[in-house]
């Protein structure tokens, strides 16, 4: 039992130094990826074809 | 009255010698039965040990009588020794090499001290087998128990003598394997003396190495404190009117949070009066777009009635954030709030590197509550031991 | 194993009885049940028996004590009012006197002691402290004791077999002494109390349990059943019904 309790507390001592380390914290945070930068920067704002083109071909 | 020989069946009549040796002896030993038969050869502490002797003591503690039962073992080399056994508990005794030292406290012997558990006069009930001396029945000695569990230090006296004998706590199956002997060793019932708790662990230790556990941890909060960065990276304040319709979320400018992957601070300050405000927040990578989402609300609510005045909530939140690596990054705010409250003025702070408190709480209590299981365990278990003593708790 | 080896009544071969007051016991080679008859029924359960002396030691054993070699010329058997015990002389290669004494394998090598002050017997008492030599000894034991019988080689010529008293001292530490009172005036032996493997004795009698005197002088006499069989026999009220048997015993 002694055993086991220092074996533990070691544990516990060694994750709390970890944790301080690295920044642990108990908040749920949601994490986003991809967050665009602008409204510029949406899935429909560029096209492949634009590359081979470099002039204007029409459209808006 | 006939008998017949289990085994060659023949008819022995009530004037067959033989039958009347073996009548005449069941009679003298039913009184008793020893669970380990004498004449029992086992390895016992590295030695070969014969059984040749048994004893049925008995005595009397509160009005109460008790008896227990002790066995002879005996090498030609190493001499004699004794198993003792009470109520399923066993305990494996020899001749102590020296004189205790009674003292106030304990008594001492070869550096270790035991606590007096219980004085006895008992007497001899029954015997059977050899003795190293000669045993009788109705024999009285004065019997004194002293304690270190698993060990228990005997005296033994008389008009003429004294002895002492040192015990040690032993199983049963330990017994029952060793001679080798069929069926099962009796069941302990109650807490023996000198019983060793099942923690094997005493209150002490635990709390020692509790307080071990705890110095370091104030160790790390120390080293903590002097290495965290603790910079305030951010400070701005806005005002906010909730109004229908109108998009209220802002971006603030982008701000470096460096060094290594460590927690950043979003501190709150709203003046919020009888009033709530809730911010959700973004803090967003302005390089790889990785975002951390979350909100918080601040209301603070005062009034008066019967009891006095009162007061609900705070002007100020702060949260954590974890593990955020480093890099250029802004905060999108979206306030909301109930547009009857009117213009709340309300401040955020962001702070990179501050050590968090709760895990230092939470670090404690995860060492504390097991200590606090097993000290109960063992308290409770040595109010049991105790309750059979001369100094009961 | 301490009981005297006796023989099968039926077939010669030695018997072993597994402890002192077994009444019965199975001969190894045939198989027979033997019973002894000479066990006093009327003090099984109420008195213990007497070890026989099992002592290893004899005279002309050898051993070595603080590096300096010994050789066991003499014994004293001391009898008292519930056992006996074994006070073996022995002398160093230097000529020196001591005694080992063995008392139930539990042995103590003491040396006569001349210039202390020793207690009156009517001084002492169970728990009493003396001083000797700078350490406390406590008494523990005071034995009513006579010689039961002595062999060999004895520092002294005369002995007698009144009544003595002995008392037995102990300390903290295994420094063990002894009060002679036989003489009326006290005589000191002080030593220390000793693990039968730190004297590397050699030259010990086996250990067929033969050594010493007997406590028990007589030969148990021996009776057999006729087959080996659980001991415990059956009761019936009147008589079993049986395969015809010719019903041999002895």
């Amino acid at each position: 039992m002694k055993k086991f309790y220092l074996a533990y507390g070691l544990l516990v001592v060694s994750m709390l130094a970890f944790g301080e380390y690295r920044g642990w914290s108990f908040e749920r945070v949601n994490e986003v990826k991809n967050v665009p930068k602008s409204v510029r920067d949406n899935p429909g704002s560029y096209r492949s074809v634009y590359a081979v083109y470099h002039h204007y071909t029409g459209g808006k | 009255m006939s008998v017949v020989c289990g085994n060659c069946h023949a008819i022995l009549d009530a004037s067959n010698e033989n039958l009347a040796i073996f009548q005449r002896f069941k009679g003298k030993t039913d009184k008793a039965k020893p669970l380990i038969p004498l004449g029992s050869r086992g390895k016992w502490r590295g030695a070969v040990y014969d059984v040749i002797g048994f004893q049925r003591r008995t005595g009397n503690a509160d009005g109460e009588s008790f008896s227990w039962n002790e066995y002879v073992l005996f090498n030609a080399a190493k001499g004699f020794r004794y198993f003792t056994e009470y109520n399923g508990h066993w305990n494996d005794a020899t001749p102590a090499t020296a004189l205790p030292e009674e003292q106030a406290f304990g008594t001492k012997y070869l550096g270790k001290t035991y606590k007096h558990f219980q004085t006895v006069t008992v007497a001899t009930a029954f015997v059977l087998g050899e003795f190293p001396w000669q045993v009788r029945v109705g024999e009285q000695v004065r019997v004194a128990d002293y304690i270190a569990p698993p060990y228990v230090l005997s005296s033994e006296k008389n008009a003429n003598e004294v002895t002492w004998t040192l015990g040690e706590y032993v199983h049963g199956k330990d017994i029952w394997k060793a001679f080798s002997l069929s069926g099962e060793p009796p069941k302990p019932t109650g807490i023996f003396e000198n019983q060793p708790s099942p923690a094997r662990v005493s209150m002490g230790e635990v709390w020692t190495a509790f307080a071990l556990f705890f110095c370091l941890i104030l160790a790390i909060l120390t080293v903590n404190e002097s290495f965290a960065q603790k910079l305030q990276v951010f400070f701005d304040s806005y005002r906010f009117q909730q109004t229908a319709g109108t998009e209220a979320s802002f971006v603030t400018p982008i701000f470096e949070l460096k060094g290594r992957t460590s927690s950043v601070e979003f501190k709150t300050y709203a003046s919020v009066e009888n009033q709530w405000l809730y911010l959700n927040y973004a803090l967003i990578n302005a390089d790889n777009g990785q975002a951390y989402d979350f909100g918080r609300e601040i209301s603070y609510y005062s009034g008066s009635d019967s009891d006095g005045p009162w007061t609900e909530g705070s002007h100020f939140d702060s949260v954590l954030l974890p593990s955020i690596p480093s890099g250029r990054y802004y905060v999108r705010v979206e306030p909301e709030s109930e547009a009857r409250f009117g213009p709340i003025a309300y401040q955020l702070t962001i702070t990179r590197d501050v050590p968090n408190y709760d895990l230092y709480m939470a670090a404690i209590g995860a060492l504390f509550a097991p200590a606090i299981l097993i000290s109960w365990r063992t308290f409770n278990f040595e109010q049991l031991r105790w309750a059979e003593s001369d100094h009961p708790r | 194993m301490t009981q005297p080896a006796m023989l099968c009544p039926n077939c010669g071969a030695p018997v072993l009885f597994r402890w002192s007051s077994s009444i019965q016991t199975t001969c190894e080679h045939c198989r027979s049940i033997l019973v002894r008859t000479d066990v006093n029924l009327e003090l099984v359960g109420q008195v213990a028996d007497l070890p026989l002396d099992s002592s290893l030691i004899q005279i002309g054993t050898e051993g070595i004590y603080q590096n300096r070699p010994f050789t066991v010329a003499g014994r004293i058997i001391y009898s008292y009012s519930q056992g006996n015990w074994n006070e073996w002389h022995i002398v160093f290669t230097d000529g020196t006197s001591a005694w080992l004494s063995d008392a139930q394998s539990r042995y103590g090598l003491t040396f006569r002691i001349q210039n202390e002050r020793v207690p009156r017997e009517t001084d002492i008492s169970v728990g009493k402290t003396f001083h000797f030599q700078d350490i406390d000894f406590t008494v523990t034991a005071i034995t009513r004791a006579h010689y039961r019988g002595v062999q060999g080689e004895l520092p002294f010529q005369y002995w007698d077999k009144d009544v003595a008293t002995f008392a037995d001292l102990l300390s903290a530490t295994n420094k063990f002494a002894t009060l002679d009172y036989a003489d009326g005036e006290a005589v000191l032996y002080l030593g220390e109390l000793v693990e039968f493997d730190s004297l590397h004795l050699r030259n010990l009698i086996g250990t067929n349990g033969q050594g010493g005197k007997s406590a028990r002088l007589e030969l148990p006499r021996l009776r057999r059943c006729h087959r080996p069989a659980s001991i415990w026999a059956n009761r019936v009220g009147g008589l079993r019904k049986l395969p015809r048997h010719s019903g041999r015993q002895q």
